[in-house]
């Protein structure tokens, strides 16, 4: 296998959560600013607000720009499995994983990766430039890398790591993931 | 029309006696009147034709930071206000508007070169004044909340999250999530340029992109694309209710994303078949490092 993924696909919501702490101006739906604001990634800088649209997107189910009250308590859930997978590689409580805390994280999502790709994605997911990724990067860099895989298996059809794409399906695989 | 419109109207805005009255200096007709001619701003695309075979020749109005131009269009961001596309300042840009409270207006009547020390050099007058109400906060930089709050569509939706963070990530030389004076007056410029094509390219004048529109958008732009790709894409990018056609923000979004990508393939594509063979990682990292 030269690629495979078990990285997590986290389960739905349930139980109330702080909604109302967060949907600040009371319009009933959380918008991305309204959510960025209330989650910290742990190193006193704003949330990525990529991750936020990001993981926005993945609850909005209508497609309304934000999510409601039950899609909200989904998109709690999601952020914190998130953060108690994020803990367990980042020993050392700093915010940040380094790359090798990296490496182990995602071989254990089930990825194999060489190391001079995970310099490019270092340099890609390190917003802070700081060699690290922290917690909200991380997340972002995981999503990515599952809908590339995703969509790299459709076209991998048998399966050997390797795919030949025309101009229009190479733009079809990419379109809405970057 | 003007993406400028919500930022700017006295009543809605933050801090009115910043903000011209409605109707004011910023309205459609100092945004449409650099493009009245024929030729595409900024002396793009269209004439060249770059390297690049078969799927497109020279893309719209690259940005200036970060490699999604083409090589042929970077210059035009370097020289500041100069490179703006028709010169705004141009006769009659506020018929008739009152100045209303504002207390930087430019134009005729209170001097334009007596303000002009304030404004960084590089930096495009306009943008200047425009970057001014749009930094609600005054913390001299704007960040995703304020630019989506000064950019609307033609029906008056707001500009959707995906092209805002884009558009900040592209300006955004810091990595700080947000833009300085002078990414911002290279987001003004850009913005202006796409502005530009998208009223060209809007030839029923219905203000969005059918997917005939941006089929023919795209030949001009010298992508090769099918309409079904064409067509397919616009569905999948149309914003909800929007029937099969997009609105600025997702067309700015939608032809900034293809002009990378397709950077990205011909890369790859080095034989120019049209076809590539990559293994995953390669995929992987083409579109990552690509991301915005």
């Amino acid at each position: 296998y030269l690629y495979k993924l078990e990285a997590p696909h986290f389960a739905e919501p349930q139980g109330f959560k702080p909604v109302f702490m967060v949907d600040k101006d009371r319009s009933g739906a959380i918008s991305d600013t309204e959510l960025q604001q209330a989650l910290s990634n742990g190193t006193w800088t704003p949330f990525n607000p990529v991750t936020v649209r990001s993981i926005i997107s993945m609850f909005d189910r209508d497609n309304k720009g934000g999510v409601n009250f039950n899609e909200f308590a989904g998109v709690w859930k999601y952020i914190t499995d998130w953060q108690s997978i994020f803990r367990t590689y980042d020993r050392d409580n700093s915010g940040f994983i380094d790359k090798n805390e990296l490496k182990q994280a995602l071989t254990g999502f089930g990825y194999r990766l060489s190391d001079q790709f995970y310099n490019t994605l270092i340099e890609k997911f390190d917003r802070q430039r700081k060699g690290q990724v922290a917690f909200d990067d991380f997340i972002q860099c995981c999503i990515v890398l599952q809908r590339l895989t995703d969509v790299f298996r459709r076209y991998d059809t048998d399966q050997d790591g390797w795919i030949q794409v025309s101009y229009e399906q190479y733009l079809s695989m990419v379109f809405n993931i970057v | 029309m003007s993406y400028y419109g919500q930022g700017y109207p006295g009543p809605g805005g933050n801090t009115p006696q910043q903000h011209p009255s409605p109707g004011a200096s910023y309205g459609g007709g100092s945004v449409r009147g650099p493009y009245g001619g024929p030729a595409p701003p900024g002396g793009t695309p269209y004439g060249g034709a770059p390297p690049g075979g078969q799927y497109t020749r020279g893309p719209a109005p690259g940005a200036p930071y970060g490699g999604y131009g083409p090589p042929g269009s970077s210059g035009q961001y370097g020289s500041g206000g100069g490179g703006a596309p028709g010169a705004p300042y141009g006769v009659g840009q506020a018929p008739g508007a009152p100045y209303g409270g504002y207390r930087q207006p430019y134009g005729g009547q209170y001097g334009q070169h007596a303000q002009g020390s304030n404004i960084p050099p590089g930096v495009n007058p306009e943008a200047y004044q425009w970057f001014q109400s749009v930094d609600t906060d005054h913390s001299g930089y704007i960040n995703l909340k304020e630019l989506k709050q000064a950019l609307v569509n033609s029906n008056n939706s707001t500009f959707n999250d995906e092209t805002c963070l884009m558009m900040i990530n592209m300006f955004d030389k810091s990595k700080t999530g947000r833009i300085d004076i002078f990414g911002f007056s290279a987001l003004w410029t850009f913005l202006q340029q796409w502005q530009g094509l998208f009223h060209q390219f809007d030839r029923d004048r219905s203000g969005s992109i059918n997917s005939n529109e941006m089929h023919q958008a795209f030949s001009q732009m010298g992508y090769n694309l099918s309409p079904q790709f064409t067509q397919n894409l616009v569905g999948q990018y149309c914003a909800r209710g929007m029937g099969n056609a997009l609105q600025l923000d997702r067309f700015i979004q939608v032809c900034t994303q293809l002009q990378s990508m397709t950077q990205a393939f011909r890369e790859k594509d080095t034989a120019m078949t049209g076809n590539i063979r990559m293994s995953y990682e390669d995929f992987l990292s083409s579109a990552i490092t690509r991301l915005m």
